[in-house]
């Protein structure tokens, strides 16, 4: 069975399903997004040509390979093809902005997913709460520590993105938050900077485990990370499942592929679940009733309010984690 | 004797100018043919169409009387034409082995089929080279070998690919009086086994000894063909450049002035050059004679800013001089190097941008450059130079011949008036014609003012032109002579730093 | 001679006489406007195929996203002609649009770029020091440009480097430097006469409703925008200061062979100095009208593929990578083709995995042809 057929089957049906209503007339969309290089981006950009073309509307791709520039001049051209409505996920908050005032200004809706807008208040913008969605799963590590460790000061850890992604400042901003009303409980954390970069993430991370031994508890900004953590940890005896002795707690956020192998090892307790399905759902839906009411300059904000897939939930929850979808597909051992 | 080539009205056009033209010549099976002319005589260009490298513009070529028009170099190959050139094909960092059978090494059978047999290779390897009588064992590489050991490594190369015609130009031009010897001794025994050979040389006398028939490319045409026996040099040059030798040298038109142009004291460059001392005059041509490896051309490199001095000073016309190529070409000094492939020419280049580069500032106007006037200029030099060439805003200097790319070299200069011309073996690969033409340009130069340093080993150049001739030897400046006292054995004696003969002349070039 | 030579031998003899043939296509082969000659023959080809392509709105856009890649790649193009390669135009173009952007910005959140190293000196809430004052911060991206380029070509003529080495360190420090200076942040809020000078429409044509439905809904297109009269004006200056003018002359000398150059008494270093220095300032014209145009100063601006594009153009163009040969018009043509190539491939809706295998096959074709040209340039006469 290949991805396609499996989100048909699963992701896509509901979709389908969800689509039918609105999905009168066939439209022309274009779908821009800013890369394929990670599973993320292959399964939401599955996800969405799947659904569009099932739903008999067209899809126009175009792939900016992380260069905004190129999304900006693949946009106009969209426009100038005539698309009746464009898909955006942006290589950045501010380019998206420019990119959707220049389709507004050719009375073109556009709907913006996983990045906002840097400025929110035109176009029709998917917001993914990164702050909630990072306190969700940090809430459910913290407890398990306050729980596990009644004695001392609990020592945590983050894996920090770059910060000049909005997503990374929201992510640290939630775990802040989760740990804020038991702040005499955890000594400082430890904050880790990786640009994103998984060299400079095993750089600092390895400095970091070296300074300070004792961890409890480790966070990271991005799933990806999840190897590099574990090429730091495994040759310190650091790498243990739940419920054996010296397992660090550990979450993340994202909920790719990886992460739902690790849930199910044991290795990780958390992942915060940015809900991939719901917000290409929204956005799909919001264009195609803009295109249908004739709306060509819709704006509206919608709340994407995430989940933490944790090791207790993972049993009703799994299929509703994108990554889940594909570890199950056997993504990863193409 | 039956004809194993034949060329039938051939003609070739280079940028509308023919390069050959109605030539209908027969190449006589198993024997060697020698074939001179100038530089732009039309040699290479047949060279090139016989090879498979260019096309002819008209007639046709018969190889063993059926048509033959070669697309490419393999074709050539595989039709039995060898080529024997200056510089040589061959991989310097493979083996002598390698370079034999590198279009087809011996395979093994049986078990390891298809993998290199190196026992066959080096057996037969050992049996080609012992032919050739070349005592090197086939396993040492290309770069140990001496350069005349090398063409012997392309010859037996030609042997093995049982090649029918080997066609030498220019084959002695690095190699010792020793190693010509041996070569002329191969190229005989080529003969006495059936091949055919064809021979191309600026050096006459060995054309003649080598030879069984001559023939003579002037201007792409053939001029003058018969069996060796009946040319002796001056018919050769006579048909090559359609006078008498006599002229080659021309008469000095003024005699030098007093002014110093260049003084020269006490310069040192440790290691190349020790305590020069010299002074070249208005309207005076130094010659500056010397074995490869005295330092003449370290000299020139450091009088032209290229290379720093460790003490001394150059003054040009009385004012010392600093700074580097650019400060002392500003202040009238020209160079013409001794290769001008690699230091003198922009190859691609069309031989108008080559002409117009020294005084390029000199062409610059308020709205740019005035390329009416740069046009013109490169004209004008055309003329002096005497030029063979087509339309010089188009044709690539790549495509002229080595005489007249050196007079291209040279003639760049004359539009910025140089004040001292220094000459790095201005004449090197240069054809009887083309080098009286570059004499007389340097003469006119000379009668115009300017100094004039003349570099070269060939002593008959220096003393048929030269008003004094220092020599160097080994980095300083051991003799000098004025006119009456020029003599080839003091020239030499000096050279050698001996009194006594050496026991073998320095190459002393064309017989003409 | 053994048979089967002698029947190689006699293959040379079955071609054809194709003479006229041959010599009217050496004719466009080898005319300085092959590339030119190349994209039309594409265009026309394309046009029954891909109907949008010839709409005013996409030929509109054509242009547009033409003007930016020639600045950078006129500079890449003298670079080339003197025997080098520019890496760095990337990172520079990068660089001065986040230095201008943090000058002249008219405000700044302090959320987004409260942490870069700037903050507090360079810019505020209130904006960068020099707030608004568009002509202060094209000089300053226009000073920092010739640094990199003055250093550049220091150490290519002075210390002899090899141009790709330097290009590529300075690629790498530059374009670390210009992220480490926002820590990543994009800055927005650039002045509105900043932004015309990417956007800024000067002739637009009113093509008038069309009924169609691939027609785009608005109607008015940009014919002449600044960025169209500031490239064509550089391009000018450029071409005439490369083929008239002894400057120019002495690029292509070094180019062809340094060591003649130099023995014919051409400043050599200032040469190379000069054009690295002019290869970054063009760089640094191609960050105003990017930056203008995403209305954003980007640390990360031109990184990527886009150096492949500004190589690619030049090189198709038919400036040798080995000096001594370039033309700005080639370079103008080769952006054309370039430009339009990537176009058309959008307009073909090909999955996103094909488009840049198709795109690869196209310029390796062009290569080829180029191949072609370059033999036959040597075979006529």
């Amino acid at each position: 069975m290949t991805i396609r057929t499996m989100l048909l089957g699963t992701a896509g049906a509901a979709f389908a399903l969800a689509l039918a209503a609105p999905a009168a007339q066939a439209a022309t969309i274009c779908f821009a997004f800013q890369d394929l290089e990670t599973e993320f981006w292959v399964a939401g950009h599955q996800a969405i040509t799947e659904t569009l073309t099932e739903a008999g509307h067209t899809v126009i791709e175009r792939n900016a390979q992380e260069d905004a520039n190129r999304q900006l001049e693949q946009v106009r051209d969209c426009i100038a093809q005539g698309v009746d409505g464009i898909i955006l996920i942006p290589q950045d908050g501010e380019s998206a902005t420019t990119i959707v005032a220049e389709a507004q200004d050719n009375d073109v809706p556009i709907a913006v997913f996983n990045r906002p807008p840097s400025d929110l208040s035109r176009g029709i913008v998917v917001v993914a709460d990164n702050e909630e969605i990072a306190r969700q799963a940090v809430e459910f590590v913290a407890a398990e520590a306050l729980e596990q460790i009644p004695d001392r000061p609990i020592q945590s850890l983050i894996l920090v993105g770059n910060l000049g992604d909005p997503n990374a400042v929201g992510r640290r901003d939630g775990f802040y938050a989760a740990l804020e009303p038991h702040g005499d409980r955890f000594a400082t954390p430890i904050e880790v900077a990786t640009q994103w970069d998984a060299a400079t993430a095993l750089a600092n991370l390895e400095a970091a485990v070296t300074a300070n031994p004792q961890i409890d508890l480790i966070f990271t900004s991005s799933d990806f990370l999840f190897p590099t953590i574990r090429s730091v940890l495994e040759p310190r005896g650091m790498w243990v499942p739940r419920g054996e002795d010296g397992h660090i707690l550990m979450a993340g956020l994202d909920g790719d592929a990886t992460a739902c192998q690790l849930i199910k090892d044991g290795y990780v307790d958390a992942t915060g679940v940015q809900d991939l399905y719901f917000e290409a759902e929204s956005a799909m839906n919001a264009i195609l009733a803009a295109i249908e009411a004739g709306e060509t300059q819709p704006n509206e904000v919608i709340e994407d309010p995430g989940f933490a897939l944790t090791s207790e939930n993972i049993g009703e929850r799994e299929m509703d984690m994108w990554g889940c979808v594909l570890l199950a597909e056997g993504f990863l051992e193409r | 004797m039956s004809a194993i080539l034949r060329f039938e009205e051939l003609g070739k056009d280079w940028f509308g100018v023919p390069a050959v033209s109605n030539l209908t010549l027969d190449v006589p099976e198993g024997q060697v043919l020698g074939l001179i002319g100038e530089n732009g005589a039309g040699k290479s260009t047949l060279m090139n169409m016989i090879g498979g490298v260019t096309e002819p513009t008209r007639g046709r070529m018969l190889w063993r009387g059926r048509p033959y028009a070669p697309a490419s170099a393999a074709e050539a190959s595989a039709a039995g034409i060898a080529f024997i050139h200056q510089e040589l094909n061959l991989f310097t960092n493979l083996t002598v082995a390698e370079n034999l059978f590198i279009d087809g090494f011996p395979r093994r059978g049986g078990l390891l089929r298809g993998l290199i047999d190196r026992g066959a290779m080096q057996r037969r390897a050992a049996g080609l080279l012992a032919r050739l009588g070349l005592d090197v064992p086939p396993e040492r590489t290309l770069d140990t070998l001496a350069p005349g050991e090398r063409q012997l490594v392309e010859i037996a190369r030609a042997l093995h690919r049982e090649a029918s015609l080997i066609i030498f130009d220019e084959p002695t031009t690095s190699l010792t009086p020793r190693e010509t010897e041996r070569l002329f001794a191969v190229i005989e025994g080529l003969r006495a086994e059936g091949r055919t050979v064809i021979y191309i040389s600026h050096i006459l006398g060995d054309v003649r000894r080598l030879s069984d028939r001559i023939a003579v490319l002037r201007d792409g045409r053939l001029v003058d063909e018969g069996p060796a026996a009946s040319f002796d040099v001056p018919r050769m040059i006579r048909s090559m450049i359609g006078r008498d030798l006599a002229a080659v040298f021309p008469e000095r038109t003024r005699a030098p002035g007093s002014r110093p142009v260049l003084e020269v004291t006490g310069l040192s460059a440790p290691g190349v050059v020790e305590n020069i001392s010299l002074t070249v005059r208005e309207g005076e041509i130094l010659g500056l004679f010397g074995l490869m490896g005295s330092g003449r051309s370290e000299l020139a490199r450091l009088l032209m800013g290229l290379d720093r001095a460790a003490g001394g000073e150059v003054r040009l016309l009385g004012r010392p001089l600093a700074g580097g190529p650019r400060d002392r070409v500003r202040s009238g000094m020209a160079f013409v190097t001794e290769n001008r492939r690699e230091e003198g020419l922009m190859m691609d280049a069309t031989i108008r941008e080559n002409l117009a580069l020294p005084g390029i500032e000199s062409f610059s106007g308020p709205a740019g450059l005035d390329r009416g006037r740069i046009a013109a200029t490169a004209e004008a030099l055309r003329e002096t130079v005497r030029l063979k060439a087509g339309d010089l805003g188009r044709q690539p200097v790549r495509a002229l011949s080595g005489g007249n790319q050196q007079k291209v070299v040279i003639g760049k200069w004359l539009p910025v008036r140089p004040r001292l011309l220094i000459l790095d073996e201005p004449t090197r690969g240069v054809d009887v014609g083309a080098r009286s033409e570059i004499y007389a340009i340097a003469d006119r130069l000379a009668a115009e003012g300017a100094g004039i340093l003349m570099i070269s080993s060939e002593m008959e150049e220096l003393m048929g032109l030269c008003d004094r001739i220092a020599v160097m030897s080994r980095g300083e400046i051991v003799a000098e002579f004025a006119r009456p006292a020029f003599e080839e054995r003091r020239l030499l004696a000096a050279a050698f730093r001996s009194g006594a003969a050496p026991a073998s002349e320095p190459a002393t070039g064309t017989e003409g | 001679m053994t048979a089967t030579t002698e029947a190689q031998a006699g293959t040379g003899l079955l071609r054809p006489q194709t003479g006229r043939i041959r010599r009217a296509a050496a004719r466009v082969l080898l005319s300085d406007h092959f590339v030119l000659w190349l994209s039309l023959g594409y265009f026309l080809v394309l046009l029954p195929f891909l109907p949008t392509l010839g709409t005013p709105a996409n030929l509109a856009n054509l242009l547009s996203n033409a003007w930016p890649l020639l600045v950078v790649a006129l500079g890449q193009t003298f670079v080339m002609t003197a025997g080098g390669i520019d890496l760095s135009q990337g990172a520079v173009i990068g660089l001065t649009s986040t230095v201008a952007a943090a000058l002249i910005a008219t405000a700044a959140p302090p959320e987004v770029l409260g942490r870069a190293p700037i903050w507090g000196t360079l810019i505020a809430e209130e904006g960068g020091i020099f707030a608004g004052q568009v002509w202060v911060g094209i000089l300053a991206m226009l000073a920092v440009g010739a640094l990199v380029g003055l250093v550049n070509g220091t150490l290519v003529a002075l210390l002899r480097m090899p141009p790709f080495m330097v290009t590529l360190v300075a690629m790498m420090t530059v374009s670390a430097f210009a992220i480490w200076l926002t820590q990543s942040e994009n800055i927005r809020n650039l002045p509105e006469g900043y932004v015309q000078l990417g956007k800024g429409q000067i002739v637009s044509v009113y093509f008038g409703p069309q009924d169609r439905p691939e027609i785009p809904r608005r109607e008015l297109h940009a014919v002449i925008g600044q960025a169209a009269l500031i490239a064509v004006a550089l391009t000018l200056a450029l071409h005439w200061l490369l083929e008239r003018t002894a400057f120019g002359r002495q690029v292509v000398a070094v180019g062809a062979n340094r060591r003649a150059a130099e023995i014919a008494g051409v400043p050599v270093r200032r040469v190379i100095v000069l054009v690295f220095v002019l290869s970054a300032l063009c760089a640094t014209v191609g960050a105003i009208l990017y930056s203008a145009r995403l209305e954003a100063g980007r640390p990360t601006l031109g990184e990527g593929t886009f150096l492949l594009d500004v190589i690619g153009a030049t090189v198709i163009g038919g400036t040798s990578l080995f000096g001594g040969k370039g033309k700005i018009l080639w370079t103008v043509w080769g952006v054309l083709f370039f430009v339009l190539l990537s176009n058309t491939l959008n307009m073909m809706n090909l999955s996103a995995f094909h488009i840049d295998m198709v795109k690869g096959a196209v310029i390796l074709a062009a290569a080829l042809l180029d191949v072609a040209r370059n033999r036959l340039a040597r075979s006529t006469g």
